[in-house]
């Protein structure tokens, strides 16, 4: 059962075409992301969704409801500005308090639920804040709460990373992400960094020209692109011609080849494995995250089945891959090998 | 070295231009202002002595102070009316149609293009009588006034809005659950409020000082307190003066409160 149906929806601002037809469906509990170049629609397709923006054709429904006309208010939608939205004149806790106070929430059920909220954001302390009094990555959590503390049945995230630097959009990722899966919250991202869609998300639908061009897993987006701007966008493909695919492997395709610069091997000729490889060690794989071009698996070394049980907890690694999923993708439990290269261990005080 | 003593000369040379030019300007208003309080200042250089003679006299003349409250009360209507007007249209204009703004510019403008004198012969002509005869009464000036409240408020509003994100305030009021004139109340009036003040102190000192619609329109039908004045010039320059002072303290202390509130 589909928690969220849009379908063959379109909308246009006077002659301009923003998109059509467009369909896509989201369960529940599912972070899926809207990834694309600027003007793509992808913002104006979040808004339509919001009820911020009318639609000029086709259906949105969420838990088998119409919401297509309805009024933003009545949608029970959560959302996240990019440029944060906070209310200037409200200080953290009345912003956050804001929503509960429209739903007439009595005042003890405000001050625990809104209290609760500040916790999941790690704002403590900060209740009596005016928003321009905080930074940037303080701004946005601030908003998260305020859109989460309504309980909304999507949550929807208009490139609310973007304006942040490097390290707190790391962090803040992670955060929503954890969030997010502990409320079991449906949500709508919309990005167009593809580093930020790849790791957070567990469908993306990429969008182009007013057109969702390719929808899948993470994996599926980035290992089989459908097209070349895929290709282009997700990674840093080589795009071969058809006449350059035919010279270089003899093969003979319609279209243009799209190879991952990870996905092919490099050999020195004559080269071989000394003494400075270790013996192997035997591993399982516990998860994995997709970094793009890289897999980040996390393994624990497991023991030899024979020894004594060791009390010493077991290790826990983290290894990173190139990423050729096509052909190896270890699930979790997987037993894996590991090799250490003696050379690239590092004693540290 | 001489790096400093340039910089030294410099601020001095400055400082002479900005205190020359203040002390210039404060002339009229001291020598008027010790004017108000001497006795009398006839043949000699400096007055015969001092007196409060001339204050006590103006503000127990109940004319004077009937005019005064005219005034007051003019104001007050015309930036009722200015408020109820301007800010829901400001709104509307922002939020909803933000391609008008460069039309309201030009419209605001107006009441700056076409000289007081000019525009009360218009309305006298358009008002004395017809299906609206207002001139003489009240009125005509409060809708005068709105007219000339407008561009200060239009532009210290317009700025305190483009200083807000009003489109996204207004969504993710929506979103919350507020209606439009509940995110309006809420969100929209408190980010302006510095703004409407400052503006609203501006308007009330420079409608307080407006005399040629007030004379033309009106007149001593309803006198005001700059048609007062103008009917006292025959009595003793003692007493006017006294009535400028009077009038200059309270428009100073009411642009000091719109410097206040605008910071």
């Amino acid at each position: 059962m589909n928690y969220v149906e849009v379908s063959n929806l379109s909308k246009c601002f006077g002659q301009n075409t923003v998109f059509e037809g467009i369909n896509l469906t989201i369960k529940q509990g599912e972070f899926v992301t809207l990834l694309g170049p600027s003007g793509c629609g992808k913002s104006t397709l979040l808004r339509c969704i919001a009820g911020l923006n009318d639609v000029d054709n086709g259906n949105i429904i969420v838990k088998g409801e119409d919401i297509t006309h309805a009024a933003p208010q009545t949608r029970g939608i959560g959302m996240v500005f990019q440029s944060y939205a906070l209310f200037p004149n409200m200080t953290v806790w009345d912003n956050i308090a804001f929503g509960l106070k429209m739903q007439k929430v009595s005042a003890a059920d405000l001050k625990q639920q809104v209290g609760k909220v500040i916790e999941l954001v790690e704002l403590n302390g900060r209740e009596q804040y005016y928003p321009h009094q905080l930074s940037g990555g303080q701004r946005q959590r601030v908003a998260l709460a305020r859109a989460l503390v309504v309980k909304p049945r999507i949550l929807l995230l208009d490139e609310p990373l973007s304006a942040l630097d490097a390290r707190i959009r790391k962090h803040l990722r992670e955060q929503i992400r954890t969030i997010q899966k502990e409320m079991n919250l449906t949500t709508i991202f919309v990005t167009h960094d593809q580093e930020e869609a790849l790791t957070m998300s567990d469908r993306i639908f990429l969008m182009n020209k007013g057109e969702i061009v390719q929808s899948g897993t993470a994996e599926e987006i980035y290992t089989q692109p459908a097209s070349e701007f895929v290709a282009s966008f997700m990674g840093n493909y080589n795009l071969l011609g058809a006449k350059q695919v035919h010279d270089i492997f003899g093969m003979s395709i319609n279209g243009k080849l799209a190879i991952r610069p990870e996905s092919i091997y490099v050999r020195e000729a004559g080269r071989q494995y000394g003494e400075h490889i270790s013996a192997p060690v035997l591993a399982n794989v516990v998860s994995h995250q997709l970094l793009g071009n890289v897999i980040r698996y996390q393994v624990v070394l497991s023991q030899d089945e024979t020894q004594q049980p060791n009390v010493v907890p077991t290790p826990s690694i983290i290894v990173d891959m190139l990423n050729r999923s096509s052909e190896r993708l270890f699930e979790q439990g997987t037993k894996l090998e590991l090799m250490f290269n003696k050379n690239e261990m590092q004693e540290v005080a | 070295m001489q790096n400093v003593n340039l910089k030294m000369s410099a601020t001095t040379y400055h400082k002479t231009v900005v205190y020359g030019l203040v002390s210039l300007l404060a002339i009229p208003v001291i020598a008027t202002l010790v004017y108000s309080l001497a006795q009398r200042w006839g043949a000699t250089i400096t007055p015969d002595g001092f007196t409060f003679d001339w204050y006590l006299q103006l503000w127990q003349d109940p004319r004077f102070l009937a005019a005064f409250g005219r005034s007051l009360l003019l104001c007050f209507i015309s930036l009722a009316v200015s408020c109820a007007l301007i800010i829901p249209t400001i709104f509307v204009v922002f939020y909803y149609f933000p391609r008008l703004d460069s039309w309201m510019n030009l419209l605001i403008l107006l009441p700056f293009a076409v000289p007081p004198v000019v525009s009360s012969v218009g309305l006298l002509q358009l008002y004395a009588d017809g299906p609206i005869p207002i001139v003489g009464t009240p009125w005509v000036l409060i809708g005068t006034y709105f007219t000339i409240a407008l561009p200060f408020m239009y532009r210290a509003l317009a700025n305190s809005l483009q200083g807000i994100n009003l489109r996204d305030l207004m969504d993710a009021a929506h979103l919350l659950g507020a209606s439009t004139p509940r995110a309006f109340v809420s969100i929209v009036l408190p980010n302006i409020r510095k703004g409407l003040l400052a503006s609203l102190f501006l308007s009330f000192s420079f409608l307080l000082g407006e005399f040629v619609f007030a004379n033309i329109l009106v007149g001593t039908r309803f006198e005001t307190l700059q048609v007062y004045l103008y009917n006292m010039r025959q009595t003793s320059g003692h007493f006017t003066s006294a009535l400028v002072m009077s009038y200059f303290f309270f428009t100073l202390f009411l642009t000091w409160l719109a410097t206040r509130f605008s910071r």
